[in-house]
């Protein structure tokens, strides 16, 4: 009858539809890059709800089933840790680097080695000679992977403490030629020259330690200096070209800044950990920061510098440990803004789930109230307290939190019930209850704490 | 400071003083040419153990460290697949959509580039064949005028009138469903040709745009069914150690919520207590979340329009605190673990929202905009941090860290897919999720979890947009569900769990305190998923084995875990909840490796490589030598017994009743009702609609009345053969079987034989069911043989749920009311739980309660209840108490008697 026989106009539509969605199933690496510059949402499993259907049509040919079948049972057997059944199919795997489709052809060195280096990792009859040579064989099929191989090689044989032949591997990378090199290989190569940089940094400072501890005549002194010094130089200059790459650099900063201050050279190594540290195109790394100010510490760089640089790290990461340091040297500074964010610091540490017992900051904090009522800065009070009124009490100060408190930590319990009365007034659940315990106890460092809070406590100031 | 000071301070929170090197290169995603691709964080992808050196010499301290398998020995599991761990769910469970049922399947012209293409001309087919009376009923409106139907009775004056007389009258007797090439007369080929066209044609125009949207809602959600987004599976640690409950939607529409109490045994296998209490919600749950905060455990479900906090007491019903309903779709809710009460709450609309029951909501964030580039999908999610004032928002595209104080919209990035985190072409968030809990863990509590279609990302909140670890999972689909669990001992690594839809799980070992970057502490693992379990079964009719294969491969929509405290060996529980309803659990300990004594010196002999000799593996094939590998487990009988006694409850449930009948009736057939009937079948009509329900034959006035077909007559005193083919029939084949077998034939004889007299007549039902009663009472009831968790579900609950069953339906509706009084007074099984409250009808006591005269009402009743706040016009909060609600059954089955039928499955495609 009338409309069974439909135009083809849907076929149309959800053809267009389902490839709006999903793209093109197969081989989507090899797809050339579309102009749109994000691609839709690509589902792995849409190719086995495919299968599942038959709608695939031709499933590929014998060779392309068995080898995804003998992958499939590789992965599987990897995440059973079975790395001998996984070993014993990997061998029949080793077929895809005949594949006749060319593209899975190129591919398959790079999953050889992924499966191959996982297996030979875990095995346990396996050892340093079957891996390189493993990996040996690895790095000389297909050339793209030549680098990186080489690389997680050389971090494989330092994993193993075998740090010389690590340095021959990272060398024999590093001259490596192949053609003209893509981008990513070559930040490839400053890598891995990076961490040749950072194998002569061990050697350097072996020597370094040698040159100090023995007690040598001149000339083999000077012989050991002048080596220490040919290391020192082959380093700086490989360490030096990653650090100016943006990313994450903190053993070559370490090291590098370590011998640019053997040497005497503060600037430098004060200008490369500027520069780590604000260098907008890098990631804001809390460590570049930390190392900045532990330098200029060390180089006992004036207090309003170092002030400086933690305020910086204040406000990227307010609960790192340094900030406890860091109200100590605003409590000390002369000038009444640090002092008033000196509180603040203390306050934004507490504000951390992590935070919550660490008593040294309970007790600065206590301290500080003290102080700073003494100095009658209660408005500081109030104004880092207006934004937390509404949370601190159910996150520091509640019932339960005063008896968990009370039975773990006393101490901690003490400070807390102080603040609380301070910030909350005498009626206070966390206070009454502490202030009641420590009354059947006979602690006498109650007292003088229910007077302080019945006198100072900012919500009674508030009235007056 | 000073170590000393920092170590008794106890702070969690130390930032890592070295980080792995990494290169930092914005960008877009899927840049094959970025080195970040294959450096770290993507060291762990392959040889997970392996860190670059730190600044110490790696020769005089090689990074050497023990296995994981040698430090802390191996997750075994008692059996190869997941227990069942609550009876079946007494809803027949029928697998969904299937991309069979959607795609087309002829074949692609050119394989490599096949493409899914959905097959919309069968679906259009099917409905026009289906719902011919739809399809073109507008249409036949339209040409009524132009034809005249009804019998020739006046003689029409004008010519574009025509007679359909004799037409109709060909195709009187012709049956559309059937044969569509049967013989056609000459006119009817004549109306065909010339009304084809344009019949054709206006149907599927107007048709095929709705169809097309249809399917493609359908086809999405197949693909990516993001509704069970965080999963729907929920522990409640109870007040002592060993115990606890589960908290989880059951029943077609997902609309009951369960409480099951568990006991967990430090040596043996959990133990349901009682069966569950329930509360019948109006909406799918498609999210439970527990949290147990400052000694207050908390419950928050999302339903699609509603979302609801209950406290959780330790005796005593849940009691519920709030319940918030939203215009549109809500996506996401979390419990902040650091303010008890405090959620996050997250919807299509793109607004996320801080709601606690006592402050009402806060808007956090609205953007309809997704944050790195522009992603069609309106999938919000948020989370909380470290920070009590801090929230994590995730779309498809990244996550933001915004604090609640500052202005909305701003804040940092903690994660994009982009080159930084090398993300691939087409990757996507799929699941953001915090992992610092109430109770410290040893790990930093600033850890979140990134989940994509690919790969799993760890990224602190101190330091945004490079990932701490990244790990391609593999997963064959959306990876919806993780859960972070305490180490099972001290210092041991912490399990991280990660589970697919489609019930594939992986289970990693997280290790690194604070002050160091977390790490893989060993290869991650798969575990068993139900599907596994198939062969603990016993094997079934086809109809029967196919029926349990559908149930073990619904999709996974619940993960739970729990560490017990105080067990001999770590030990770890996991239970996972299934679409259909089903409660599996799997016990795995960590069993302390015994032959590793080699393992830490490598025999020198077997330097052979692996085979690569010059591509060809002619040469290859010298073996790394055998090594014992994670032995195999094997089904031991107390678990086949339990698979055994759990497969017998689900072939006791009702067969699905198939999710879409031809209607049997037309509009012709309404036309010419009698006057009498017409007010019937109006109301009716009005009731199916209500419920959103097909209409059926029986709602259209009663069928002309027939015989029954002649009751079969037994053949002597036993006919064991009609009586297999009969439970065969019944898909209870191997319950006959098995009764056979067991020489029980007795009891089965009986109920079989009570249920023929039940069918002859109601009016003895009421004697029936005491008898059944004074049976659950008898001492003779089967004593428990062995401890297990389906033994709750003892043959007691079962013949009485059965009964009841029976009984609700054969009792006449005047006399059930007698009886509900008769049976309140009988002594319950299960004393204590059992309250009169069953037989209430649940309809009336829907908690999601929308309407304002009723909440008002309720709310005096409910002391918390006092602020009504809304702020905004898409949410509305609506208080509503539900003391009445929580029903405490003895029996699963909620005997429906008033028409409290739960919202049934949409039938197919939706219409």
């Amino acid at each position: 009858m009338a409309g069974i026989a439909f135009s083809p106009l849907y076929y149309l539509d959800m053809d267009a539809f389902s490839e709006e969605l999903m793209g093109v199933v197969q081989n989507d690496d090899q797809v050339e890059v579309s102009k749109d510059p994000v691609p839709e949402i690509h589902l792995p499993w849409l190719s086995q709800h495919m299968q599942s259907t038959g709608s695939h049509g031709q499933k590929g040919t014998n060779f392309a089933q068995t080898t995804s079948i003998c992958l499939n049972i590789i992965q599987e057997a990897l995440l059973k840790h079975q790395w001998q059944r996984a070993s014993e199919f990997l061998q029949c795997y080793l077929q895809t680097l005949e594949d006749i489709n060319s593209q899975k052809r190129q591919i398959a060195p790079e999953i050889i080695w992924k499966l191959g280096s996982t297996i030979l990792y875990h095995h346990p009859k396996s050892n340093v000679e079957t891996f390189s040579a493993f990996a040996d064989r690895m790095k000389n099929i297909g050339v793209q992977n030549y680098l990186k191989i080489s690389l997680q090689h050389a971090l494989y044989l330092l994993h193993n403490g075998m740090v010389e032949d690590a340095y021959r591997n990272l060398n024999q990378a590093e001259s490596w030629r192949y053609g003209e090199m893509s981008a990513s290989q070559e930040k490839l190569i400053k890598l891995i020259q990076a961490y040749r940089g950072l194998l002569d940094y061990y050697t350097w400072s072996k020597k370094r330690a040698e040159v100090s501890k023995f007690d040598m005549d001149d000339f083999a002194t000077n012989t050991a200096t002048q080596d220490m010094h040919s290391y020192f130089r082959q380093a700086t200059v490989n360490l030096h070209e990653i650090i100016k790459i943006p990313g994450v650099w903190d053993t070559f900063v370490k090291s590098y800044v370590e011998m640019l201050e053997f040497y005497g050279d503060q600037d430098g190594a004060r200008q490369v950990l500027t520069d780590y540290a604000y260098d907008n195109n890098f990631p804001s790394n809390p460590n570049a920061h930390i190392y900045l100010y532990k330098f200029l510490k060390k180089e006992k760089a004036p207090e309003d510098k170092l002030i400086s640089v933690l305020k910086i790290l204040h406000q990227i990461v307010p609960s790192h440990k340094i900030m406890l340091e860091f109200h100590v040297l605003l409590r000390k500074s002369k000038k009444e803004e640090h002092h008033k964010l000196g509180l603040e610091v203390l306050l934004a540490v507490l504000d951390f789930s992590g935070c919550t017992e660490n008593i040294t900051a309970w007790s600065y904090l206590a301290k500080y109230l003290k102080q700073i009522i003494k100095g009658k800065h209660r408005d500081w009070i109030q104004e880092g307290w207006s934004s937390r009124k509404d949370w601190w009490p159910t996150f520091h100060f509640s019932y339960y939190l005063a008896k968990k408190n009370w039975k773990e930590n006393r101490i901690l319990a003490l400070k807390k019930a102080f603040i609380s009365g301070i910030l909350l007034g005498k009626g206070c659940r966390y206070f009454m209850y502490v202030s009641k315990q420590g009354h059947k106890i006979r602690d006498k460092s109650i007292k003088t704490m229910k007077k302080f809070v019945m006198k100072h406590n900012i919500l009674d100031s508030e009235e007056c | 400071m000073r170590k000393t000071e920092c170590e008794e301070s106890g702070i969690q929170m130390d930032f890592p003083d070295n980080l792995l090197p990494a290169f930092f290169l914005p960008g877009p995603p899927g840049l094959s040419d970025s080195p970040a691709s294959y450096l770290a964080p993507a060291w762990s992808e392959y040889m997970q153990l392996l860190k670059p050196p730190q600044t110490q010499d790696p020769s005089i301290n090689p990074q050497h460290e023990a296995s994981y398998v040698t430090k802390w020995g191996r997750w075994k599991s008692d059996t190869p697949g997941p227990l069942p761990f609550l009876r079946p769910c007494a809803d027949p469970w029928d697998p969904e959509l299937m991309s069979q049922d959607l795609l087309f399947r002829g074949r692609a012209k050119q394989p490599t580039r096949a493409k899914a293409t959905i097959d919309v001309i069968e679906q259009l087919n099917h409905f026009l064949w289906d719902h011919g009376d739809i399809a073109f009923g507008p249409l036949g409106m339209l040409l009524q005028e132009n034809f005249n139907l009804a019998e020739t009775k006046k003689s029409h004056k004008n010519k574009m009138v025509m007679n359909t007389e004799w037409l109709l009258r060909d195709l009187s007797g012709y049956q559309p469903k059937g044969c569509p090439w049967a013989h056609l007369s000459t006119r009817q080929r004549r109306f065909s040709l010339l009304g084809g066209t344009v019949l054709g044609e206006e149907v599927e125009n107007l048709l095929g745009g709705l169809l097309h949207e249809e399917l493609e809602t359908h086809w999405k959600r197949l693909l990516l069914d993001e509704a069970s987004t965080g999963g729907a599976l929920g522990w409640v640690p109870g007040d002592k150690p060993h115990h606890g409950q589960l908290v989880y939607p059951t029943g077609r529409a997902h609309n009951q919520l369960n409480f099951q109490k568990v006991k967990l045994s430090p040596t043996n296998e959990p133990q349901a207590l009682g069966d569950p209490s329930h509360i019948l919600l109006r909406g799918p749950v498609r999210q439970v979340v527990t949290r147990t905060i400052q000694g207050e455990a908390l419950l928050a479900v999302r339903s699609d329009h509603h979302c609801a906090l209950w406290k959780l007491e330790h005796q005593g019903p849940p009691e519920p605190l709030q319940v918030l309903e939203m215009e549109k779709e809500a996506t996401g809710i979390s419990l902040s673990p650091h303010l008890p009460g405090e959620l996050a709450v997250c919807t299509r609309s793109g607004a996320v929202c801080l709601w606690s029951p006592q402050d009402g909501l806060q808007q956090i964030h609205k953007d309809p905009e997704t944050f790195v580039f522009k992603d069609p999908s309106s999938w919000r999610w948020a989370d909380f941090t470290a920070h009590p004032r801090m929230l994590t928002v995730a779309d498809r595209t990244g996550i933001r860290l915004t604090d609640v104080r500052g202005p909305s919209d701003c804040g940092e990035l903690l994660f994009r897919i982009g080159a930084e985190a090398s993300c691939q072409r087409g990757e996507r968030v799929l699941l953001a999720q915090y992992l610092g809990t109430p109770s410290p863990l040893p790990l930093s509590p600033t850890l979140h979890l990134v989940c994509t279609q690919f790969s799993l990302y760890l990224l602190d909140e101190r330091l945004p947009l490079v990932p701490m670890l990244k790990w391609n999972h593999g997963l064959l689909s959306p990876p919806l569900l993780a859960q972070l669990l305490p180490p099972p001992c001290p210092e041991a690594p912490l399990p991280l769990l990660l589970g697919g839809l489609g019930g594939h799980l992986r289970m990693l070992h997280l290790s690194g305190g604070s002050g160091c970057t977390p790490q893989l502490a060993a290869p991650p693992q798969s575990l068993p998923s139900l599907i596994d379990s198939l062969p603990g079964f016993p094997v079934l009719e086809p109809h029967g084995q196919q029926l349990l294969q559908d149930r073990l491969k619904a999709p996974l929509t619940g993960l739970a875990a729990t560490v017990p405290p105080g067990c001999p060996s770590p030990t770890m529980l996991l239970f996972q909840l299934s679409a259909a309803g089903d409660v599996f659990y799997q016990r795995l300990w960590l069993q302390p490796d015994t032959s590793s004594e080699n393992g830490g010196s490598p025999s020198t002999d077997c330097t052979e490589d692996l085979g690569l000799n010059s591509h060809s593996q002619t040469s290859a094939t010298s073996f790394l030598g055998t090594v014992s590998e994670p032995s195999a487990i094997s089904w031991n009988p107390q678990a086949v017994a339990c698979c055994r006694r759990w497969l017998k409850t689900l072939l006791q449930v009702p067969p699905t009743l198939p999710s879409w009948t031809p209607p049997t009736f037309s509009q012709h057939h309404l036309r010419w009702l009698k006057k009498e009937n017409k007010g019937k079948v109006r109301e009716s009509l009005q009731a199916a609609m209500a419920e959103g329900r097909l209409l059926l034959q029986g709602d259209l006035g009663p069928l002309p009345p027939s015989d029954p077909p002649p009751a079969h007559e037994p053949f002597g005193m036993e006919d064991k053969l009609s009586e297999r083919l009969e439970a065969s029939w019944e898909r209870k084949g191997a319950i006959w079987w098995d009764g056979q077998r067991d020489g029980s034939q007795l009891p089965r004889k009986r109920q079989s034989r009570e249920k023929r007299r039940t069918q002859l007549s109601s009016s003895f039902s009421s004697i029936r069911s005491t008898s059944d009663f004074s049976d659950v009472n008898s001492p003779l009831s089967h004593p428990p043989k062995t401890p297990s968790p389906l033994h709750k579900m003892s043959e007691t609950s079962q013949s009485l749920e059965l009964s009841q069953e029976l009984w609700v339906k054969n009792i006449p509706r005047e006399r059930r009311q007698t009886l509900r009084d008769y049976l309140a007074v009988l002594p319950s099984p299960d004393s204590g739980s059992c309250s009169t409250s069953q037989f209430q009808n649940p309809r009336t006591q829907a908690p999601f309660s929308p309407f304002p005269e009723n909440s008002s009402a309720l709310c005096s009743q409910n002391p918390n209840s006092q602020s009504l706040f809304s702020p905004e016009p898409g949410f509305n909060s609506v208080f509503h108490s539900q003391n009445s609600s929580i029903q405490n059954l003895p029996t699963r089955h909620t005997p429906s008697l008033g028409g409290s039928q739960s919202l049934r499955k949409k039938p197919r495609m939706g219409f």
